[in-house]
């Protein structure tokens, strides 16, 4: 008899990393190689009126706008980002010059030496300030039913504001790429989540047919989102300067830069206006969705999209309008992280339910309850839910691992309970996947499977976990199936490494594919075969009025967190934290175990100790001196379950697992403070500072 | 490049001192992460190096005369195992950075960067601690209070050395630790305070209090703490207010990229509230 799929096995690519065998970016040796550092803005929004270059030693080169042989900006969903800077530069950090030469020392000496005459430009820091002055970028709006009669019938109306913070990726290997020229192809090597986006960047900013540029991904020390789109900008300053001065260049970011220059999560506010009826059940909901895109637009109507779809989380409601608006500040862009917009909007959402359970008198799991999604019910985008959906089975689990109910009675002063519930839309927002068409090859060779996709390997076990599928169809020892180097050059378009599409998409494919080459393996000794993704057909879409089915199916999750907060301090100390999911089905309940403890702490760290602020565009915690992420001694219990409830169409049943985990600890974090100290909590991070400070306003 | 010294002992290691302007480096746990300039590079000293962290005579945990002697070359983490530290000295260190920096960093290396955040000097300040300096010629002996003048600044002349830290070996029934950072390990100090006492029949006999991280050094208001010898351990509480009008002024904290000064004030409040209303009740007595 076969084992379980769920059954772990341990990473393939554990061993290599834990006895630090396994190269980095940093690890390749290129010959005569030439460094490279970025000259950047100091400025948060100014006309560049002079640059001074001083005399260059032979070697080295100073590169700008100019050499750009293609488009100047970085192409992604809205390709606004100059590659380097034109005459204007938006936000403290942006690239302006790239130095190139033999020895870091001069590299970096010469980057000091440049000096760069500004004309300053009024800036706007704020989402206040933004939305005062009219800085949109994005503007959605969706409704459902008749929000304004149902408004005017409503018995009671309330309104509230909730808002969250930047957060920074913090993966362990900061960015980095590598380029060379080899004949007359581009090969560039990076740290990346999707070497097609890098691709079609380069073929914009080269102006070079795909075929002549190879991107060639190298193990990536954690993405988190980090590594989406950001990367592109990147590859296309190597890319560059490798064409400027015929070497061989390498650029790897030290942590500060990282800190300074790249994308970080979307800083919120979400306002509410909302009816209920005489049994206190919330009839309508007007829901304003403000995001800090930062100073361009790039990925974040994307991100904007999950946000405002996500926006009524695990509930039913007939009347909604949602309005989603991103808004332009003088401070580094926003971009994918780990949730893409989801979190913010189902962070506020929680907090809403449970505010106006408190404030009525109920329990809020009561009043959350009530309004839950049922199978059949439409989602606020009109969206029918085809599946089972197995909330109050993984709601009754939760309860009982944490003794919710006894301990909510029973809890002393400065402890607390909180519960959050959370859903994740598995795979591309809206028609996406249908846009993208993954497709997958695999490769039989006698005994031996070739998996070709570019989907990557980040950290989160993608290689294992594929490899698995394919392994458990094909019933052979996992090292007979191997994943193809993400090369361009080799692989087709599985699609980016996003959206927590990796397994139920290409893995979904990927098992498709196995069964085919299990029902031809004893005839064929080499057998090739590919496969694209379909939608299902009952799942429709309409990107224009936002209706329709915006994700294929959904994961869910329910959390529990206990918290003790210091009377002396008040800093926060989770204690435990329950988590019951359904994902579907595990693959590799270690491995997914690890993408849901990991995804815990990052979303208590978001919660909690992730202060990240900007004073006037400067960010004022730029290292990790400053900015803190959870360490192993601040990693709560955690408790972690699953029920199974396979997906028709994914492989073994599995849905999305990757970005589910982040979405539940914050939510369920701050309700817990709230019950400890009996103050409601509307705003992210929860800082000692803020609690201290309403504490002695109530006094 | 970075130029260094590496002498075989103490004396040569002051003949360079007195020759060449240097900067002295035992554990460097600080130094490498100020003066660090990012990937591939070197970090930029602007003079060369004087390595001391391996020198013999600076290594010793000692007891000599009613003092506790530390070489200011000796580990944070030979500290936590040797017999001779006091108990509440090792809570502090204990919660200092983590287990990998605590293997390089030293106490004289705490005691010379002179941070306001510094975790072992709120105790080396309580137990009126000493220091030893020596140039080639001549050592003097100088109170630490007397030794940081302010933020990364000491009374070190450019050809001494810190060669021995010295500790009171006064036993404190009544000791109590606190520090507050951002989260639990490898953070800097938002506040920190180290409370001793000895009450004696409902009295308090002898009481040191010291707050880190509020103000340019180390802050202990000895007129606060030198009002209340001899008062009775059971009217604090009702003179609270009182005694923190006396201490409040000397706490100057500032906003930061860790926190706000009205915080760290608020904390420094409820610390000391704590610490002396709960006086007859903490029972952390450590051993000698």
């Amino acid at each position: 008899m076969k084992m379980s799929i769920s059954k772990s096995i341990n990473r393939t690519d554990a061993k290599g990393k834990i006895w630090g065998e396994t190269p980095y970016l940093g690890d390749i040796a290129f010959d005569n190689p030439l460094y490279v550092k970025t000259v950047r803005s100091n400025q948060s929004h100014a006309r560049i009126s002079a640059i001074h270059i001083p005399t260059l030693p032979e070697g080295y080169w100073v590169i700008d706008k100019s050499h750009i042989p293609g488009k100047n900006y970085m192409k992604t969903v809205v390709s606004d980002h100059p590659i380097l800077a034109e005459d204007e530069v938006l936000y403290i950090g942006q690239p302006i010059l790239l130095v190139a030469g033999p020895d870091r020392e001069k590299v970096y000496g010469l980057s000091k030496e440049i000096r760069i005459d500004y004309e300053p430009l009024p800036a706007v820091y704020t989402l206040e300030e933004s939305e005062k002055q009219g800085m949109v970028f994005t503007d959605y709006t969706l409704s459902k039913g008749n929000p304004v009669e149902a408004f005017s019938q409503a018995e009671k109306i309330l309104q509230d504001e909730y808002s969250t913070g930047l957060q920074e990726h913090v993966y362990l290997e900061p960015q980095g790429m590598a380029a060379e020229f080899k004949e007359d192809t581009v090969f560039v090597y990076g740290s990346m989540q999707c070497p097609f986006y890098v691709e079609e960047a380069l073929t914009e900013a080269l102006n070079m047919p795909a075929d002549k540029i190879r991107v060639i991904q190298t193990t990536t020390g954690g993405a988190f989102g980090g590594k989406e789109e950001f990367p592109s900008l990147i590859a296309c300053h190597v890319a560059i300067a490798t064409c400027v001065t015929g070497h061989p260049v390498i650029l790897i970011y030290d942590r500060d830069e990282d800190i300074l220059s790249t994308t970080k999560r979307h800083p919120s506010l979400v306002r509410y206006k909302v009816g209920l009826d005489k049994n206190n059940t919330l009839t309508v909901l007007d829901i304003d969705i403000l995001y800090n895109a930062g100073a361009y637009a790039g990925i974040s109507p994307v991100v904007l999209q999950r946000g405002i779809f996500s926006s009524t989380n695990v509930y039913n409601f007939q009347h909604i309008r949602v309005r989603g608006r991103n808004f332009r500040t003088h401070t580094v862009p926003s971009g994918a992280f780990r949730g893409f917009g989801a979190p913010q909007s189902i962070f506020a959402m929680e907090m809403l339910m449970h505010n106006i359970a408190i404030s009525l008198g109920l329990e809020p799991i009561d009043f959350k309850m009530k309004h839950c999604l049922k199978q059949g019910d439409t989602s606020c985008t009109g969206g029918k839910i085809h599946d089972k959906i197995i909330l109050p089975e993984l709601l009754e689990r939760a309860l009982t691992l944490s003794e919710y109910r006894k301990k909510i009675q029973t809890h002393k002063p400065f402890t607390g309970i909180g519960l959050s519930l959370f859903l994740h839309g598995c795979g591309f927002t809206g028609n996406g996947e249908q846009t993208i068409r993954g497709k997958i090859i695999l490769q039989k060779k006698g005994k031996d499977v070739l998996i070709k996709v570019s989907s990557v390997e980040m950290g989160q076990g993608a290689d294992t976990i594929l490899r698995k599928i394919v392994a458990h169809t094909l019933e052979l020892p996992i090292h007979h199936v191997q994943c193809e180097v993400r090369d361009t050059g080799l692989i087709p378009d599985s699609g980016p490494t996003v959206a927590s599409r990796t397994v139920m998409i290409v893995g979904g494919l990927l098992q498709k594919a196995a069964e085919e080459m299990k029902s031809r393996w004893d005839t064929e000794e080499n057998l090739e075969i590919s496969k694209v993704y379909h939608h299902p057909d009952f799942l429709v879409w309409d990107n224009d009025t936002f209706t329709g089915n915006a994700y294929p199916t959904y994961s869910w999750g329910v959390n529990v967190a206990e918290v003790a907060i210091d009377p002396i301090s008040y800093a926060i100390q989770v204690k435990k934290i329950t988590a019951v999911y359904d994902v579907g089905r595990a693959i590799d309940e270690r491995t997914l175990r690890g993408q849901m403890e990991g995804g815990i702490v990052q979303g208590m760290g978001w919660a909690t100790i992730e202060v990240m602020h900007a004073d006037e565009g400067t960010l004022v915690q730029r290292t990790l001196t400053d900015y803190k992420i959870p360490t192993s001694t601040d990693i709560p219990d955690i408790v972690c379950d699953f029920i199974e409830n396979p997906y028709e169409f994914g492989p073994f049943g599995a849905k999305c697992a990757g970005e589910l985990p982040f979405t539940g600890p914050a939510p369920a974090i701050a309700a817990a403070v709230s019950n400890a100290l009996g103050i409601p909590i509307k705003e992210l991070p929860i800082t000692p500072e803020k609690l201290l400070e309403m504490k002695n306003d109530e006094d | 490049m970075v130029n260094g010294y590496h002498p075989k002992d103490l004396i040569e290691a002051l003949k360079i001192r007195a020759e060449v302007s240097c900067i002295p480096l035992a554990g460097g746990t600080d130094l490498m992460v100020q003066n660090a300039r990012g990937t591939g590079l070197s970090p930029n000293f602007d003079k060369p190096l004087l390595f001391v962290g391996h020198l013999p005579e600076l290594r010793h945990i000692e007891k000599k005369e009613g003092f506790l002697h530390i070489g200011p070359s000796v580990l944070l983490s030979e500290m936590l195992s040797h017999p001779f530290i006091p108990e509440t000295f090792k809570k502090a260190i204990s919660q200092m950075a983590s287990p990998p920096t605590r293997n390089l960093a030293t106490l004289g290396g705490n005691i010379c960067n002179a941070s306001p955040a510094g975790d072992t000097l709120p105790f080396l300040y309580a137990m009126d601690a000493e220091l030893i300096l020596e140039n080639h010629a001549f050592d003097r002996r100088i109170p630490i209070e007397e030794f940081i003048c302010g933020p990364k600044q000491t009374e070190l002349k450019s050809d001494e050395l810190l060669t021995d830290i010295l500790i009171p070996t006064t036993l404190f029934p009544v000791s109590y630790y606190k520090k507050v950072g951002q989260r639990r390990g490898m953070s800097l100090t938002k506040v920190s305070f180290h409370g001793l006492a000895e009450i004696v029949d409902g009295y308090v006999e002898d009481l040191r209090m010291a707050f880190g991280s509020v103000a340019p050094t180390v802050v202990r208001s000895r007129d606060c703490e030198n009002s209340l010898i001899g008062e009775p351990v059971s009217t604090l509480k009702s003179r609270f207010n009182e005694i923190w009008e006396l201490y409040e002024p000397s706490i100057q904290p500032i906003d930061d990229a860790r926190s706000t000064a009205t915080y760290r004030k608020n904390v420094c409040y409820n610390i000391l509230k704590d610490f002396l209303t709960h006086l007859e009740n903490i029972k952390e007595i450590y051993n000698e």
